[in-house]
């Protein structure tokens, strides 16, 4: 008997002993095929699945990743936040503001060799702003004049919308009122034209592969739903010559794990994210590949100042100077955030004038903290009532913040965890006490992330009123000088900042991993991609 | 046999219909709508893709809008996916989901019939106890882990295989590995049982006293016996192989019908949620259905009735 196990022993020894050499051999092959020339191919990993890639369906800005590649607007904008000229090659604004002019350029085409044309651009506006095509972010149009009344149906004749077809490349928008940031607006993904003729022919399967047509550096070839989209170089695009990359595959991942372990085996070339535990071990053993950058997006907690005590601006105040934020950034989530101590984002305060108030700002504060809320009749946190602080996912933010306040204001409050979309309808419906939320904005405009708070608004988590803010808001809404209009936004956000109806956290950043070999990424802020300098460095 | 199939075939549009509605008003109390997300529309815009989608109609209405629409063989829009209809969604990943499965199946049946078999032929012996080991740690190892140990090892060791995907033969192999070993180690040790059971009855003793060798005893007599535990099981665990393979599909990226299942319910996408379920409902009423036909088959003691 001992003899068989011996020699069962020594077959698997040296099975696994041949396994490994052959481990050995194929490696080497493998890093020699990387090598041979072939079409040049980007892979970037899709984390989510794109619903539509039809500009006026499409609501993430991981459906515009593709998007982008496919077709182009009349701007863009440019990794700084300047407007920048794409299907439009210069623009004039009117005196009052209230009209721009775009000239298109002339040798732009569709990839089925049509004209791009300012018709073209007015028919797929009409269409997306048409109640029946149902386009969420149709609100991205309502500067113009009369298209909020187009979307409501109030308004049936789209000639009273501002926009005109002048000649075949020139589109004329008339603003409803003047606003300073409309080219923020322009450059948005939605305002990416369709080919009217191609809609029409194909109905809701235009974006199919074998129908879809747009005016981008790369055209759709494959569309296999949770697997890969592949978009190649457009040889109608003309600079063409410019684009560097042969093919984009989009490669779909439904699961972080997934596609770290493809990154790991050479299927991917640039992640989407890299996970929180993941990020030191990167940083020693490939910190080439590791790449992080700032976005702008606020994360937040939310109070519901309908639910006593948080009622009382002083207990608000309390939780969120109790709130080490610097310590969350670099302790906790270590990953390029910034903390926030303010809500608008820094890439939305461009127009700021620098040294901009700071005294007003959420410093953390343990002893101003615990002097608040035992003004408010809880002093050392005795009788304060248990609250309950929810989140949509584990993050071991929220486990950090429930220490803070345990430590700093004897307070004990339970975390728990709702299903994305439960989260979202119960913070509409006000059925939560502290709730933890993100604000990715949808254009670099400070003005649509804070009238999201004024009163009755739908992104008004915490259902806070205050009529001085409101009015604050309203007169920014209606400044036609940006200065002004920054100005007001800074006194509304200030006064926002002191009612603390929320407290803000930190400012996400973005981590991924990308081959060396991958140059040229571009990826602003609000996660607007440009693909037309990206290339491989072969060597 | 005849009287037995219509039976059971009219038993099923009921049982089906039960599913539907309790699925369909289910789906629809749960908080958050198909249009509920981080940034809110606007109300007018929100009233147009309600409009769009039939869903400012009373509640009563849509069902019944929903049903005749289902005879009609028509499941509907995506709520999420605006070019695709459910139907085509169905059409497009249960392909996937069936032949991931069946590949599956064959491993299992693969690898847990020759060792079930073995350890109850070899009862008591090492032969028996490695069986019966390796079946124990199948059981144990969730598919969670075992996925990503193979991708490690064959993947991104070895790189033999791509890590995930679903675009060529070898995209294969580890996935239905994945999925049949679990199963593997359940059958191996229900065939065992069913072996152990059949081999002490008389008549495998009369085969062998007539002189039969070991592998004609076990290969012609004991097997039809000693895999009656196995079917009963199959029948449900096809259905589990076909439905629950949403970790599987997550693990290594394959385009399924598992995920959407799942992933139907996150996006509220009521009429792939429904679609999903109804398919699923009808599949394992046709599983258990085949199961029981398989049984009276393999055990003369049962008949129809």
């Amino acid at each position: 008997m001992s003899g068989w196990r011996n020699k069962i022993f020594r077959t698997v020894a040296l099975l696994f002993l041949a396994l490994l050499t052959i481990s050995g051999c194929t490696k080497q092959e493998s890093s020699k095929n990387a090598v041979a020339p072939g079409p040049r191919i980007v892979r970037l990993s899709q984390i989510n699945e794109p619903a539509d890639l039809d500009p006026a369906k499409a609501a993430l800005p991981d459906e515009f990743f593709i998007i982008r590649a496919l077709s182009e607007g009349l701007i863009t904008s440019a990794p700084d936040g300047t407007p920048r000229a794409a299907a439009a090659e210069r623009w004039e604004v009117s005196a009052d503001g209230l009209v721009y002019t775009f000239h298109l350029r002339t040798d732009r085409s569709w990839s089925n060799g049509e004209p791009v044309t300012a018709a073209d651009f007015v028919a797929s506006y009409q269409r997306l702003l048409t109640p029946a095509t149902a386009a969420p972010k149709a609100s991205l149009f309502y500067a113009v004049k009369k298209a909020r009344a187009f979307v409501s149906g109030t308004e049936t004749d789209f000639s009273a919308v501002g926009f005109r077809a002048v000649d075949s490349h020139t589109l004329v928008v008339t603003l409803e009122r003047p606003t300073p940031s409309f080219l923020a607006y322009v450059a948005s993904g939605p305002w990416i034209p369709t080919n009217p003729r191609v809609v029409a022919r194909h109905g809701i399967k235009w974006t199919r592969p074998e129908n879809f047509v747009g005016n981008g550096p790369f055209t759709l070839v494959e569309w296999r739903p949770n697997q890969r989209i592949v978009v190649r170089r457009n040889p109608r695009y003309p600079s063409a010559a410019h684009v560097h990359l042969d093919e984009i595959h989009f490669l779909a991942f439904d699961n972080r794990d997934t596609e770290e372990r493809a990154y790991r085996a050479g299927q991917v070339d640039v992640t989407m994210a890299v996970a929180i535990n993941r990020l030191e071990a990167y940083a020693r053993e490939r910190p080439a590949e590791l790449h992080s950058a700032p976005l702008a997006e606020t994360r937040y907690l939310t109070f519901n100042t309908q639910h006593p005590p948080l009622n009382d601006v002083r207990v608000r105040r309390a939780l969120a100077l109790a709130i080490d934020r610097e310590k969350i950034v670099t302790k906790v989530l270590q990953g390029g955030q910034e903390a926030a101590f303010r809500f608008v984002p820094r890439t939305l305060r461009g127009n700021e004038k620098p040294g901009a108030p700071t005294a007003w700002t959420l410093k953390y504060d343990a002893d101003e903290a615990r002097r608040l809320l035992a003004a408010a009749g809880f002093p050392e946190g005795r009788g304060f009532p248990h609250l309950e602080l929810v989140g949509w996912a584990n993050t071991p933010v929220l486990e950090a913040v429930q220490a803070m306040w345990k430590k700093e204001l004897g307070i004990v409050v339970t975390l728990a965890k709702r299903e994305a979309k439960v989260h979202i309808a119960a913070l509409r419906a006000g059925q939560y006490e502290i709730a933890f939320v993100t604000e990715i904005p949808d254009v670099a405009d400070a003005l649509q992330v804070l009238a999201e708070f004024v009163t009755g608004a739908s992104g008004n988590h915490p259902h806070w009123s205050d009529a001085a803010y409101d009015a604050l808001i309203a007169r920014a809404v209606a400044a036609d000088d940006l200065n002004q209009q920054t100005a007001l936004l800074v006194q509304a956000e200030q006064r926002f900042i002191d009612a603390a109806p929320v407290a803000p956290l930190y400012f996400n950043a973005k981590n991924w991993l990308m081959r060396t070999s991958v140059r040229g990424w571009q990826e602003d802020e609000l996660w607007s991609r440009h693909y037309q300098d990206l290339y491989l460095d072969e060597k | 046999m005849i009287r037995f199939i219509v039976r059971r075939l009219l038993e099923t549009i009921p049982v089906l219909l039960i599913i539907l509605t309790a699925t369909f008003f289910m789906i629809r109390f749960v908080p958050g709508g198909p249009f509920t997300a981080e940034k809110a529309v606007t109300p007018e815009v929100l009233r147009n893709l309600e409009k769009t989608y039939h869903l400012d109609q009373p509640l009563w209405r849509q069902y019944t809008h929903y049903l005749g629409d289902v005879l009609r063989g028509d499941l509907g829009p995506s709520f999420k996916y605006p070019n695709r209809t459910v139907n085509e969604i169905i059409a497009d990943k249960l392909p996937v989901s069936l032949e991931l499965g069946l590949l599956s199946l064959i491993v299992a049946l693969g690898i847990g019939l020759p060792l079930g078999v073995f350890a109850a032929v070899k009862r008591n012996s090492w032969i028996d106890y490695v069986c019966s080991s390796v079946a124990m740690l199948g059981i144990c190892v969730p598919t969670f882990v075992l996925g990503p140990l193979l991708v490690l090892f064959f993947a991104i060791h070895l790189g033999w295989f791509n890590a995930s995907g679903w675009y060529g033969p070898l995209d294969r192999v580890l996935p239905s590995l994945t999925l049949g070993c679990v199963y593997a180690a359940y059958i191996a040790r229900l065939t065992r049982g069913g072996m152990l059971e059949v081999l002490s009855q008389d008549y495998v003793r009369t085969a062998r006293a007539k002189g039969a060798s070991g592998f004609r005893v076990i290969w012609r007599h004991a097997l039809r016996g000693g895999l009656l535990p196995v079917v009963s099981f199959l029948g449900p665990a096809i259905a589990g192989i076909l439905t629950g393979s949403f970790v599987i599909e997550t693990i290594f990226q394959v385009p399924g019908l598992g995920r959407e299942f799942v992933n139907s319910a996150f996006n509220r996408d009521y009429t792939l949620v429904l679609g999903t379920v109804i398919l699923y409902a009808a599949l394992i009423i046709a599983l258990n259905f085949a199961v029981d036909v398989a049984q009276v088959w393999l055990n003369p003691k049962l008949k129809f009735e």
